[in-house]
């Protein structure tokens, strides 16, 4: 997927400037996902269930290579097909081949975050392939033509209406359909592309070492036809995703259900060992199952010593939903696949900074996120570390820097400092208007009340 | 008892009336304050905005300045979280970290005072909760306790916990979802006759917007309220 | 160059990559089983430990389940009968019993009305059937009505108990059904029978296994 985020502004502007319907879209959705996340913690210790989720994940990450090499034996010796891939390139490749020595016409895909990350639909469109997006989130926006707006409900950001628009031009369902008819429409017609699919395709949640299980959580059933019905199966699996035990699944599988949705786990969970039918000695399921193992980035974020904890998430989106600048907007602003304050984190490590910025700087610093994070990512304190990193480098504006250096050396002479105080409330309100920043404060804004004395002055004639 | 006043930049220059209140309040409650005269910013906006050196520099300099005082206090919850949380991340012996104080955690936590006074009978006030006062000093019930305990009626406000959108350079970097974010916090306002909170920034953000909008409510600083509460005088 | 050779140089870059990344790094010791204490109470905690099947039915029925208890088998041959006359075809599972059978003409499994399974285990802490891809999955998936067997026997506690007793067998794919499918992707509003089957029962066998 291409990075856009450098117009993160101008997008923000733009969604809450000329489509305020999306914000209250947005907003409506998150706050229903918080609610019932808080609602599915009322009972339990969350911070004891965090702490032992973060230990599993650090030390399956502190025991990366060991750990996949695990994975990939038990599901070679199941018969599945094991490939790698550093680049969304190589993706590209490996599917390429399997599409050309199969014949593949149609895929069928259940949500995978990593395929957004690494354009596979564009691809396979090109290599002849015609996808069908089947979770009904994403396959709303694929006909609308845009990307996911989060990592749990793709399509929050559309309302009722604006899915009856599309399925009254696409699928000819009437204008003021019910979503019990519309679901309906979609269901009919992917239904077919279940039946009529040669390959389907998924991301994965959890990859166990000790038993190569594939776990994939979800509530439509999309996932489980997807894995189960065409004659190949290709799973998306980033090299992050790794627990080391099959004892370790049943609480992962919890705890991520219940932070993205409040649920006690997905309607349906799939945990694929291998491959099904023929030549394996079950009635039905794919003949083939590949596994894409995917570093993308993640390698490198790895062996960053300041921002490696980003690789612990488990995409559950809790950070998004609770993020009060997520949600004046949904993910589209962000410009990239991974959008709210995990975004702010993992583009940078992943693609770099440079061509993510400013997404660290898209966050008030009020540290939610942090709360809510089910393996305590230090979201906030790595968010500050990419924002050192962005001055550091000089990406940031001349502006910040000579406004921020002016603070600096005023505030180490103390009686400079006085003085601009109190010099600041006589100038005339129409100049610092056009001071820069207070420029943008003042947009929206009326500016603060400068007049009468400062506290030094009544300090200095005595407080009675 | 001795302690420090640190008016903090916001405080000295937008809300002078409020900490000269804060003195007062202090002095009532048989508390020796004296004010460091060399004392400027504590650094905050520069660490937030990702400029090290230079927030270590003025780091160095408040640590200094409040080097000899037994409490350092603050009209400012977010100021304080500053020296009490990330002094220790700049500097190599942050003595004034644990020494610090938000002004309502300090008559709480320190002083143990439970009520202040009952100037605040019959008022209907909602409370900002500032972010880094909430989540780095986990200062939660102090200021309610104390403003209720003065007769104030403390409306329920299902947005107080969350962000009012000013976050120091953010405000001005992401200045329409800064906005944005206000005005969430005043669409969801209940009827109330004033909004407190313990943070300068917070309240310049939102008092700002509400103005510009033509909310006629006022924002006003704990501190000033605090007084009230216990002086009667409004 | 071919995607084989593609991906042996990938693994070896990214091994050696993930190797040296971690070459410095402090390890982290594995915390152990989650202990015992850190496992929810309520409604699957304490009364989940002396009646799994009563939480396990909660769970499922406020997912949107339903579920009927069946004292023996010769009530469940009876309460079938009953049941199944709303459907005109059925799609059985492989390995569940005759006895357990609706007498309904069969059909594929994307033509049936009903699907029938008998699951391997039950979870009465998420309210979850376990089902084994051994039975074929397409009588699990594709009818719009989903008929699982499950005996009181089955029904663990945790969701731990009941993916440990599955450990040693693993079949092809494991899955758990925790209700109907649903989505609320249209505006927000919750839809059933979005792609999996929009009506699950869990008939619950109490007698002792035959």
């Amino acid at each position: 997927m291409d990075v856009h985020s450098r117009d993160y502004r101008a997008r923000a502007r733009q969604i809450i400037e000329e489509t305020p319907e999306v914000r209250e879209a947005v907003n409506a959705a998150t706050q229903t996902f918080v609610d019932n996340r808080q609602k599915a913690f009322a009972d339990l210790d969350g911070t004891a269930l965090s702490r032992w989720a973060e230990r599993v994940k650090s030390h399956a990450l502190s025991h990366l290579a060991d750990y996949l090499e695990e994975a990939e034996a038990r599901l070679v010796e199941r018969g599945a097909h094991v490939h790698w891939a550093e680049t969304a390139s190589d993706v590209h490749q490996i599917f390429e081949c399997i599409v050309r020595e199969q014949g593949v016409k149609k895929a069928v895909k259940a949500k995978s975050m990593l395929s957004e990350e690494i354009g596979l639909n564009p691809f396979l469109e090109s290599c002849g392939v015609e996808v069908f997006e089947t979770d009904l989130g994403e396959y709303i926006i694929q006909l609308l033509g845009e990307p996911p707006s989060h990592i749990v409900g793709p399509s929050i950001h559309k309302s009722l209406d604006d899915t009856r628009v599309i399925f009254h031009e696409r699928l000819g369902t009437p204008r003021d359909a019910s979503p019990e008819r519309l679901a309906e429409a979609a269901r009919d017609l992917l239904r077919d592309a279940f039946l009529t699919a040669d390959l389907g395709i998924s991301g994965g949640n959890f990859l166990v070492a000790e038993t190569g299980s594939i776990a994939l959580i979800e509530n439509e059933g999309n996932i489980r036809l997807s894995t189960s019905v065409p004659r190949i199966h290709i799973a998306l699996v980033g090299i992050e995703k790794v627990l080391p035990k099959w004892a370790d699944l049943p609480t992962f599988l919890q705890v991520t259900a219940k932070s993205a949705t409040g649920q006690p786990v997905g309607c349906f969970v799939s945990m694929i060992q291998g491959p099904g039918g023929s030549p394996g000695d079950e009635p039905d399921g794919p003949e083939e199952l590949h596994v894409v193992l995917v570093d993308n980035g993640r390698s490198r974020l790895l062996a960053d010593p300041e921002a490696w904890e980003a690789l612990r998430c488990v995409r559950c989106g809790a950070c998004l939903n609770i993020c009060p600048v997520y949600r004046q907007t949904g993910g589209h602003a962000y410009g990239y696949v991974y959008s709210g304050p995990i975004g702010g984190i993992l583009g940078p490590g992943l693609v770099g900074l440079e061509e993510t910025l400013p997404l660290p700087f898209a966050s008030s610093a009020c540290g939610a996120c942090a709360d809510v994070c089910p393996v305590r990512i230090p979201i906030p304190d790595l968010l500050h570390v990419w924002r050192q990193r962005a001055v550091e480098r000089g990406l940031t504006s001349d502006v910040e820097r000579s406004v921020l250096g002016l603070l600096t050396s005023t505030a180490t002479r103390p009686r400079l400092f006085g003085w601009a105080e109190k010099a600041a409330g006589l100038l005339p309100a129409p100049v610092l208007r056009h001071l820069p920043m207070l420029r943008e404060w003042s947009a929206g804004r009326e500016p603060p009340r400068l007049e009468g004395p400062t506290f030094r002055e009544l300090w200095d004639e005595g407080i009675e | 008892m001795r302690v420090s006043l640190f008016v903090t930049c916001l405080g000295d220059r937008f809300f002078a009336d409020a900490a000269a209140d804060a003195v007062r309040l202090l002095r009532s409650l048989d508390v020796d304050v004296d004010f460091p005269k060399n004392q400027t910013c504590c650094g905050q906006p520069a660490w937030n905005a990702g400029h090290i050196p230079q927030a270590r520099e003025m780091a160095a300099h408040t640590a200094a300045v409040f080097a000899d005082s037994d409490y350092v206090v603050l009209p400012s919850g977010s100021c304080a979280a500053m020296l009490r949380c990330t002094y220790p991340r700049l500097l190599e012996a942050p003595v004034v970290a644990e020494r610090s104080y938000e002004l309502a955690e300090f008559l709480v936590d320190v002083l143990e005072i439970t009520e202040l006074g009952s100037g605040l009978e019959g008022r209907r006030l909602a409370y900002h909760h500032g972010c880094h006062a909430l989540r780095e000093l986990e200062v939660e019930e102090q200021p309610v306790r104390l403003l209720e305990s003065a007769g104030a009626k403390i409306v329920p406000w299902e947005m107080d916990q969350e962000c009012c959108g000013f976050g120091g350079l953010f405000a001005v970097k992401a200045p329409e979802v800064s906005i944005a974010m206000a005005d969430r916090k005043l669409d969801t306002l209940p009827d109330v006759e004033t909004v407190v909170s313990a943070d300068g920034g917070c309240l310049l953000q939102l008092e700002g917007r509400a103005r510009r909008r033509g909310v006629p409510i006022p924002f006003r600083p704990l501190a000033s309220l605090l007084w009230e509460a216990r002086s009667g005088r409004a | 160059m071919s995607d084989e050779r593609v991906s042996k140089r990938a693994r070896a870059r990214i091994l050696g990559r993930v190797r040296e990344a971690n070459q410095e790094r402090e390890p982290v010791e594995h915390p152990g089983t989650l202990p015992d204490a850190l496992e929810p109470p309520g409604p699957f905690g304490d009364a989940g430990r002396s009646d799994p099947v009563g939480a396990f039915e909660d769970r499922l029925r406020a997912a949107g389940g339903e579920v009927v208890r069946l004292a023996d088998e010769a009530a469940a041959r009876k309460w079938l009968e009953e049941f199944a006359r709303e459907f005109e075809s059925v799609s059985v599972g492989v390995g569940v019993p005759d006895t357990l059978q609706p007498a309904l003409p069969k059909a594929q499994p994307s033509e049936a009305a009903l699907g029938v399974s008998v699951a391997v285990g039950a979870s009465a802490q998420t309210g979850s059937l376990v089902l084994s891809s051994k039975e074929g999955r397409r009588s699990q998936l594709l009818p719009p009505v989903h008929l699982i067997w499950v005996r009181a026997g089955d029904v663990h506690t945790t969701l731990g108990d009941a993916l440990q007793a599955c450990r040693e067998d693993l079949p092809a794919t494991l899955a758990l059904h925790s209700g109907p499918s649903k989505s609320a992707d249209i505006g927000q509003i919750l839809v059933t029978g979005v792609h999996g089957p929009g009506r699950i029962i869990a008939a619950v066998l109490l007698g002792p296994r035959p």
